[in-house]
């Protein structure tokens, strides 16, 4: 079986500060394998058997290439990294046509499209079923556990005021909910396999799509303004010694809402 | 062709395409324009009537759409002693997709039922709510439409037919406006956003409507889930909210206890829920629910910017963590510089 894992690089947002002014500082941040595509990869990895291949995918900077060997070094056997300097200022519907391009042209017949819920540093959570909707396939979102029996998937998806168990035909897209607190320690052996590991560039011209059907030119949302959100707050800073004096402190607050 | 070669006329400049167009002609008569007008609202139905976000976003749709409101819902027989409630918030015509196979949720199917629906009236926008439905049927719409959506967002500007859509950035310390190029424009709201208007009873057009695709899925099991113990942490008025600094579970007892003394819900940052403490019900942040109580009571929470975007709204903040250097203490009313666990046990103990 053949499965398709898409990622994304993020910057580590936990790491991510805001200074005196309440903005943010970015400098420094490291970039990270977004936890969901890691929760997602960690899932397919768990039902993959002999003979089944992983192969993951991104799109982004050459930078991005970290991501993939976190991927490989992880257990994904091959990686795809999708980098252009026409790819830049992508919105979900730019990226969604550039990785349903990806597909349409090197993995067609794939088992499985797996995705990870969002993006820690976007949120929007569209790209999954943007893609399912241009593949013209079923989609399936808010997976939390996905069975194989045999030739067939299972999947249970949480949608917060139902739970449902669903059949998955093949070439759906998988959407995984889940994130995996500690992480994933990769073994020596994948570690030594991530160093080595082989990164497929493939541009736009590789894809097959044309110069306004990607990046800033083809997308269809246009950011045209920011307001930076201040918060003033009176910030009254007590060093405590006993925590009964916090207790009280706490408790005259909670008088003063009534 | 047209026997002008070489005549005096030069309106056509001398083409002799038929195809082309005078010059300025198209913008004379405008005829590249859009004729999409209105906003479609796409309206969950819930067990016990029409969902909240439904409402607030028909509220909000009326008082910024001066074409006609319409709404799209699914389901069977119990919807139609909804219509008075729906025409009631201001619907024009409401499509009802009465279809016994899709009485259960199918977002493939659902999805192109609202394309179907879409290109039968045009509109310039569409609404859906940022429930995990909406979250996951409005990027198919888009998609198949190849139109713009932004998602969860938090105001709704239009200027004529044109949608300008606010949502909060980089974990909520900014604020970015987003327009769509093309019509339809497409948004989900996040819900709680706006306020639910009031319920009045009304008159309009419904129509039904009929799945005519085939693409269903095969559903094993669909199985109501109970409704999160306690009440709904974004309709408290005091939150005491758990973090990553309450090492011990045995404090989230401490915190219950000291919740029902005071009055207060007890909620928590990401970290909890990953180790799976808490329920994700009671996550606020980014990822998890929104809150703006009257006072919000941090334990233990380092403050990352996805934790501040969903409390910013809050009224005082009284934060307790040991780290000094911890970000919360940045927008905090009060920062109490002590042990989360020890000032939990110590408030419940003087309560």
């Amino acid at each position: 079986m053949r499965f398709v894992v898409f990622v994304k690089q993020v910057p580590d947002t936990m790491a991510v500060r805001l200074d005196g002014n309440g903005s943010l500082v970015r400098d420094g941040v490291p970039a990270i394998l977004n936890p969901y595509c890691e929760s997602a990869l960690s899932h397919i990895l768990s039902i993959k058997n002999e003979g089944d291949t992983v192969a993951a995918v991104t799109m982004g900077p050459q930078k991005a290439a970290d991501a993939l060997r976190r991927c490989v070094e992880l257990g994904a056997d091959e990686a795809y990294l999708l980098s252009d300097r026409d790819f830049a200022g992508a919105d979900t519907w730019a990226t969604s046509r550039a990785l349903a391009a990806f597909v349409g042209k090197y993995e067609p017949d794939a088992d499985l499209y797996v995705f990870g819920r969002q993006a820690i540093d976007g949120d929007t959570g569209q790209v999954p079923y943007e893609v399912a909707g241009l593949l013209d396939v079923q989609q399936f979102a808010y997976v939390r556990a996905l069975a194989k029996d045999g030739d067939t998937f299972t999947a249970v998806q949480d949608y917060e005021s139902f739970e449902r168990a669903a059949k998955v035909p093949r070439r759906s897209v998988v959407s995984f909910g889940t994130v995996d607190p500690s992480g994933m320690l990769p073994t020596v052996e994948g570690y030594r396999r991530g160093k080595a590991a082989e990164i497929k560039v493939l541009g736009r011209v590789d894809i097959g799509l044309g110069l306004y059907s990607v990046g800033l030119k083809g997308s269809v949302t246009k950011i045209v303004g920011t307001d930076s959100v201040k918060a003033a707050r009176r910030n009254m800073k007590v060093e405590i010694t006993d925590p009964n004096i916090a207790a009280e402190l706490i408790i005259k607050e909670r008088r003063a809402v009534g | 062709m047209s026997g002008c070669e070489g005549g005096s006329c030069s309106t056509c400049g001398g083409s002799d395409d038929p195809d082309r167009l005078p010059p300025g002609m198209l913008k004379m008569y405008d005829v590249n324009q859009s004729t999409a007008d209105g906003i479609l609202v796409f309206l969950e139905a819930e067990a016990n009537g029409l969902s909240d976000v439904g409402a607030e976003i028909l509220g909000k749709a009326r008082s910024i759409c001066d074409g006609r409101l319409f709404a799209v819902v699914f389901g069977g027989l119990e919807i139609k002693p909804l219509y008075p409630e729906i025409f009631g918030y201001g619907v024009d015509t409401l499509y009802h997709v009465r279809d016994k196979r899709l009485e259960t949720y199918v977002p493939e199917a659902y999805a192109a039922c609202v394309c179907e629906v879409i290109a039968r009236i045009e509109p310039a926008i569409v609404l859906f709510g940022a429930t995990p439905k909406g979250r996951e049927l409005a990027p198919r719409v888009a998609s198949s439409l190849g139109r713009g959506l932004t998602a969860d967002c938090t105001d709704l500007r239009t200027d004529g037919r044109k949608l300008t859509a606010t949502r909060p950035a980089f974990g909520g310390t900014l604020m970015a406006d987003i327009d769509c190029v093309g019509f339809p424009q497409l948004a989900t709201v996040r819900p709680g956003t706006f306020p639910k208007p009031e319920r009045k009873e009304g008159q309009g057009t419904a129509i039904y409507w009929q799945y005519t695709g085939d693409v269903l899925k095969e559903i094993v099991s669909d199985v109501p889930l109970p409704p999160s113990e306690g009440g709904d942490i974004r309709d408290a008025r005091i939150l005491i909210s758990l973090g990553d600094g309450i090492r011990d579970r045995s404090l989230i007892d401490v915190a219950e206890s000291v919740a029902r003394k005071m009055g207060a819900e007890v909620s928590c940052s990401r970290a909890l829920v990953e180790k799976g403490w808490m329920p994700r019900s009671r996550q606020v942040g980014m990822s998890g629910r929104t809150v703006a109580p009257d006072l919000y009571i941090a334990f233990g929470i380092s403050g990352a910017v996805q934790h501040r975007a969903g409390m910013m709204g809050a009224g005082k903040v009284v934060a307790v963590n040991r780290d000094a250097d911890a970000p919360i203490h940045g927008f905090a009313d009060l920062s109490l510089l002590a042990d989360a666990g020890e000032v939990l046990r110590a408030l419940d103990r003087s309560l």
